[in-house]
């Protein structure tokens, strides 16, 4: 039986990166070097959160679960925890999320247009973690 | 990038300094040009869409445009991709949230003295800051007081570099070759069936061959008139017509050409066969006073001392019923197409009268022949450079009213 993992816990972080470290190599990540935060307010414990995520020529490097300040990254994408969620569960595309403003993006846009393919396919790795949230 | 031994450089990195001299000068903290002027002047990239520069107390401008066209212009630019942003509709990516979130970074505490470029102009793509804009920006900024500030850019745009003026002689030069082109096409008979669109092209292509970046005037391009259309009462914009090219009439042609957003821009007349005695006498009042125009075009005078002399001239001749008393337009790099000098005039935001020339400005040489009950008119349009003692036409394509038979 597959085991549930809470969403945003430490399993769920150590789960995530072995899942993107195994799925997606170097060329499939385009060998970039860039670091990303997604911040995650409104948490189910009331408090926000954040992962950073950084990449050496492709390489995962640091994959870091926390709360309050996340570190410097050239991409921070801010939302509720629930919109998060609901993109983890396939329910909404993060396009469409950021589009419609339910994430906010803050970082160079053309830089991001580069990037845009190689996020969809690591929150597609990420989507198939069988969560509770 | 340019190189500081090409003849088209230009120090865009002195022009910032200079700028954030001026802004240290008027207590300003950030600069946030919007019009089409400031954006050629400071970025050296055409900026089709809407964007913004934003300049801050010392350091490199960066440029916002609509996402699309981002990486274009980065690549245009003396800028690279880390100072160009694209804007889109997205969380934190509108041009307002995006730029407003950048200025408060910029500012300790998020609080200062913004510089923007509001006023109003007959040249509809100047870019100024839209009313909706100025609100959207004053609510995103609080603590912050937005200042109207492009006179530090008019000011320091007004003598023209050594590279501009080169660019300027590049896009004349250009300009020339559509005019040969058009001549070469009309002579000898092979006006018959032309039309003024067909004409508009047919420079358009020719000059393209030859470096132009586009026909830049949002006038229509190339603007060619024939017939009646040439005497319009002060017909001083005529976008291309499909009318076809007649004999016995008479036929304008007004080519712009882009070189590195300098701007050619030059019109030449012509008489198709037969001429009559009639509009010899035209052609003849024209070309005298389009030659002592640019024989009078020196630093020290105003337009209105020009103004004043040329229609003095054109009344004892018998033909300033003909003449708009209006013998320039201002010019710069792409976007600068409207009033000569700062807005200190008697009307806001038109050519003050009183303007001084100094040696090193730039600006057309604009004069529009018109007799509209003989369906009979000419028109030149020349950039020239302003010297101490004389001007300096840039389109050397020869002045005369050529005969086509």
């Amino acid at each position: 039986m597959t085991k549930i993992i809470q969403y945003l816990t430490p399993d769920w972080r150590d789960e995530a990166e072995r899942r993107l470290k195994s799925e997606l190599s170097p060329e499939r990540m385009n060998f970039i070097t860039s670091s990303m935060s997604n911040i995650y307010l409104d948490c189910p414990n009331g408090k926000d959160k954040y992962l950073f995520f950084r990449f050496e020529k492709g390489l995962f490097a640091d994959l870091i679960l926390g709360e309050g300040e996340p570190p410097d990254a050239e991409f921070r994408i801010t939302g509720k925890y629930e919109t998060f969620a609901r993109i983890s569960r396939a329910e909404l595309g993060s396009q469409k999320a950021l589009m419609t403003g339910k994430l906010k993006l803050k970082g160079n846009m053309i830089k991001a247009l580069k990037l845009a393919s190689i996020a969809d396919r690591l929150n597609k790795v990420l989507s198939t973690i069988p969560a509770a949230y | 990038m340019t190189i500081q031994n090409d003849p088209f450089f230009i120090d865009f990195q002195a022009r910032i300094r200079m700028i954030q001299s001026e802004m240290a000068k008027a207590n300003i903290d950030v600069y946030l040009g919007s019009r089409l002027r400031t954006l050629s002047w400071t970025l050296d990239a055409f900026c089709p869409w809407r964007s913004f520069v934003v300049i801050p107390p010392e350091g490199l401008p960066t440029a916002f445009t609509f996402v699309i066209d981002a990486a274009r212009v980065a690549d245009d630019s003396w800028l690279d991709e880390s100072n160009v942003f694209g804007f889109a509709p997205m969380g934190g990516q509108d041009q307002i949230e995006l730029i407003s979130d950048f200025i408060k970074d910029l500012l300790a505490g998020g609080r200062g003295r913004i510089g923007i470029e509001s006023g109003m102009s007959n040249y509809l793509p100047e870019g100024n800051l839209t009313h909706y804009e100025f609100e959207r920006f004053s609510a995103a900024l609080p603590g912050c007081e937005l200042v109207n500030a492009h006179t530090i850019v008019d000011k320091l745009s007004m003598i023209k570099d050594a590279g501009t003026i080169n660019r300027f002689r590049e896009a004349s030069r250009i300009v020339d070759i559509g005019h040969q082109a058009v001549f070469d096409a009309l002579k000898d008979g092979g006006y018959r069936g032309m039309t003024e669109t067909g004409i508009a092209g047919l420079a358009a292509f020719a000059m393209r061959r030859a470096g132009s970046e586009w026909e830049w005037s949002f006038t229509g391009g190339n603007e060619i008139a024939s017939g009646y259309r040439t005497g319009l009462t002060g017909g001083a914009c005529t976008p291309a017509s499909r009318r076809e090219i007649m004999a016995g009439e008479p036929l304008m042609v007004d080519i712009h050409a882009m070189f590195k957003l300098g701007l050619g821009d030059h019109s030449h007349n012509y008489l198709i066969a037969p001429v009559t005695d009639r509009q010899w006498w035209h052609a003849g009042n024209f070309l005298d006073i389009v030659r002592l125009t640019l024989k009078s075009y020196r630093a020290g005078i105003t337009p209105s001392e020009l103004a004043e002399k040329m229609m003095g001239f054109a009344d004892e001749r018998g033909f300033s019923d003909y003449m708009v008393p209006g013998f320039e337009h201002g010019i710069g790099l792409m976007g600068d197409e409207w009033r000569i000098g700062l807005n200190d005039g008697p009307f806001p935001y038109w050519t003050n009268p009183d303007h001084v020339y100094q040696a090193g400005e730039l600006l057309i040489c604009a004069m529009q022949y018109a007799c509209p009950e003989e369906g009979i008119g000419f028109r030149y349009e020349n950039p020239v450079v302003i010297h101490p003692d004389r001007c300096e036409p840039l389109s050397v394509f020869p002045l005369t009213v050529d005969e086509i038979k």
